[in-house]
């Protein structure tokens, strides 16, 4: 079954105002359980806003977005009819009745939150406390968990993230920008979410910065199964770590599927502007010059084991 | 978004939004004056109607300059029912026996003084919030202040300093927001609790956001030290400032009217204030 699910979703900012701009149209997609998928697409493609929706920070102009089959947004109307009958709910006076609502509600945007962890773009600026270990405890804290569990999840995330224990003393604003970007994230994956929604997590980074955060991510979706969506306009990077792809393009999904269904429509991307995996512009640039190589390679080391082949053949046969 | 503008300025293409934001700043100074100046209920009606004309060369909708009085609707209706009660006169309108004495000048005091609270508000507004993007008001403001400089009053140095004020206002505006959803989405929560619990809750925006402000003003002290900014000594400007025609005739037109205003005082129409 589909851990998310977007019905007919539509997300217009500052409707009815000279300003007003279309992010999603009538957007329809499923994302798989325990996968991990990619979301690509240009700045303003609405791939962002496609974030915010899921854990109940903005709420869709039109449409659902459901989350194990039930919809994130309640309302003061879904608490009411859920609560109608009950003789609890009927014995309360109406201010108190109102009140009582209102706290449900939002013990349940609440609640969304730690389920749907989302690791907005550049994490490092919100981190505020005066050790990373108290900054990676603040998502957990909020959660009510007691001492003794705050620990253990510290712990982990910062496993997960490779956060070294012997940072967690230090001052997060002394650590340099890649391992600020380690904590925050691992700041998220402490509340342990189902979901774990991750907007450009490597932007900026330099290679190996990204290999730590990629991997643990990765690490984060095998050990827990939870399931992942990273947001990035980085093609490499999706084809390296991700099951799915959904490729957007002016506030609609243009493509939806397996990583290598995507990529092989490799033309198509190149010709909405997308960038293609620079290996991926080798080997069809190898192909032009008359080598047998195939064009579907996203990653290197795929291309690695395709020269490899090739080359073993051609000592066979006649060397080009 | 980052589409939302600042302030209340209304892009739209009129006369007023043309003119030289100079002018407009000495526009409105000329209009508090007139406002003041009138006396009599003729050269209030004048006064009004030519509020009425500047509404309409603005081009800035109604519904607008109605939302800009309506944070001052108390202040009206408390000095105005000051007044009511307050001036005491020669006509009175209540009968001689009652406690509360409402006299015929202090209800025209009270019509004069809500018109003129009025008008100094649409008047203002127009002249400077409505049709002036705050960035050309503080250009306006350093080059009408430069004569201070002769007496060592760092104009430039002021003006640089409103400028890089108004242009983080919406950067820090939509950072504030950012942070406040990643610690939302980290379930803190801002909204219940006592106040010390809420104050406390506010920590968790404030260090980053002070912290990123700080940063911020350190790379712009850096790139504005790197082009070899140093004041406003010789420094010349990217859009210079010119008075045009239009400048002079709308000047000219609003002395005319401050001059109007007074010979219409002697109109003993209605009621004349002492």
């Amino acid at each position: 079954m589909d851990k998310i699910y977007l019905e007919n979703v539509s997300y217009i900012y500052g409707e009815g105002t000279p300003f007003e701009q279309t992010a999603l149209d009538g957007v329809s997609i499923g994302i798989r359980a325990g996968c991990i998928t990619g979301i690509i697409g240009h700045t303003g493609s609405g791939k962002s806003t496609m974030m915010q929706l899921l854990n109940g920070l903005a709420a869709p102009t039109s449409g659902k977005v459901l989350l194990d089959g039930y919809d994130v947004n309640t309302t003061f109307e879904d608490v009411f009819d859920a609560w109608k009958s009950l003789p609890e709910y009927q014995n309360l006076s109406k201010s108190a009745a109102k009140k009582a609502i209102r706290t449900e509600i939002r013990r349940r945007r609440k609640e969304l939150c730690f389920r749907v962890g989302l690791v907005m773009q550049y994490p490092e600026y919100q981190l505020f406390e005066e050790t990373v270990y108290r900054d990676i405890a603040f998502g957990p804290q909020n959660m009510g968990l007691s001492e003794e569990e705050i620990r253990a999840r510290v712990l982990e995330a910062a496993a997960f993230t490779g956060v070294d224990t012997d940072w967690l003393e230090k001052s997060p604003f002394d650590l340099s920008g890649g391992q600020k970007r380690r904590v925050a994230l691992a700041g998220v994956i402490a509340m342990r979410p189902e979901v774990l929604v991750l907007d450009e997590p490597a932007a900026g980074l330099d290679p190996r910065g990204r290999d730590y955060i990629f991997d643990g991510i990765k690490r984060y979706q095998r050990e827990t199964g939870s399931t992942v969506l990273i947001v990035s306009h980085s093609m490499e990077d999706m084809a390296r770590y991700s099951d799915d792809v959904i490729v957007m393009a002016n506030a609609k999904v243009l493509m939806h599927g397996p990583c290598e269904e995507v990529f092989s429509r490799i033309r198509e991307l190149s010709d909405i502007g997308l960038d293609i995996p620079q290996i991926t512009r080798v080997m069809t640039m190898l192909k032009e010059q008359g080598f047998p190589v195939s064009e579907e390679i996203y990653t290197v080391d795929a291309a690695v084991e395709e020269l490899y082949r090739l080359l073993v053949k051609g000592k066979g046969g006649n060397a080009t | 978004m980052k589409s939302v503008t600042f302030g209340q300025y209304y892009p739209a293409e009129s006369l007023i939004h043309r003119l030289d934001p100079r002018t407009k700043v000495l526009l409105a100074l000329f209009y508090i004056v007139c406002t003041f100046l009138c006396k009599s209920l003729v050269s209030f009606a004048a006064l009004v109607a030519s509020v009425c004309v500047l509404v309409l060369l603005s081009r800035i909708p109604m519904r607008l300059i109605l939302r800009s009085l309506r944070p001052i609707l108390f202040i009206i209706a408390f000095t105005s029912l000051i007044n009511v009660f307050m001036t005491k006169g020669e006509h009175l309108l209540t009968p001689e026996n009652w406690a509360v004495k409402i006299y015929a000048e202090g209800l025209w005091n009270a019509l004069f003084m809500i018109l003129r609270i009025m008008v100094l508000i649409v008047g203002t507004g127009i002249f400077l919030t409505y049709t002036t993007t705050p960035i050309a008001l503080t250009d306006a403001l350093e080059q009408l202040l430069s004569p201070l400089k002769k007496i060592k009053v760092p104009v430039h140095d002021f003006a640089m300093m409103m400028t890089i004020a108004l242009r983080f206002i919406p950067t820090l505006t939509e950072e504030t927001e950012k942070i406040m959803n990643a610690q939302k989405a980290r379930g803190a929560d801002f909204t219940s609790g006592s106040l010390l619990a809420r104050a406390k809750a506010l920590v968790p925006i404030l260090v980053p956001l002070f912290v990123s402000a700080f940063n911020r003003a350190f790379d712009l002290a850096s790139a504005m030290e790197c082009r070899c900014y140093h004041g406003g000594e010789g420094r010349t400007r990217l859009n210079v400032l010119r008075y045009r025609a239009i400048d002079w005739v709308m000047m000219g037109a609003v002395i005319a009217l401050g001059v109007t205003l007074i010979l219409l005082n002697s109109c003993s129409f209605g009621f004349v204030l002492g």
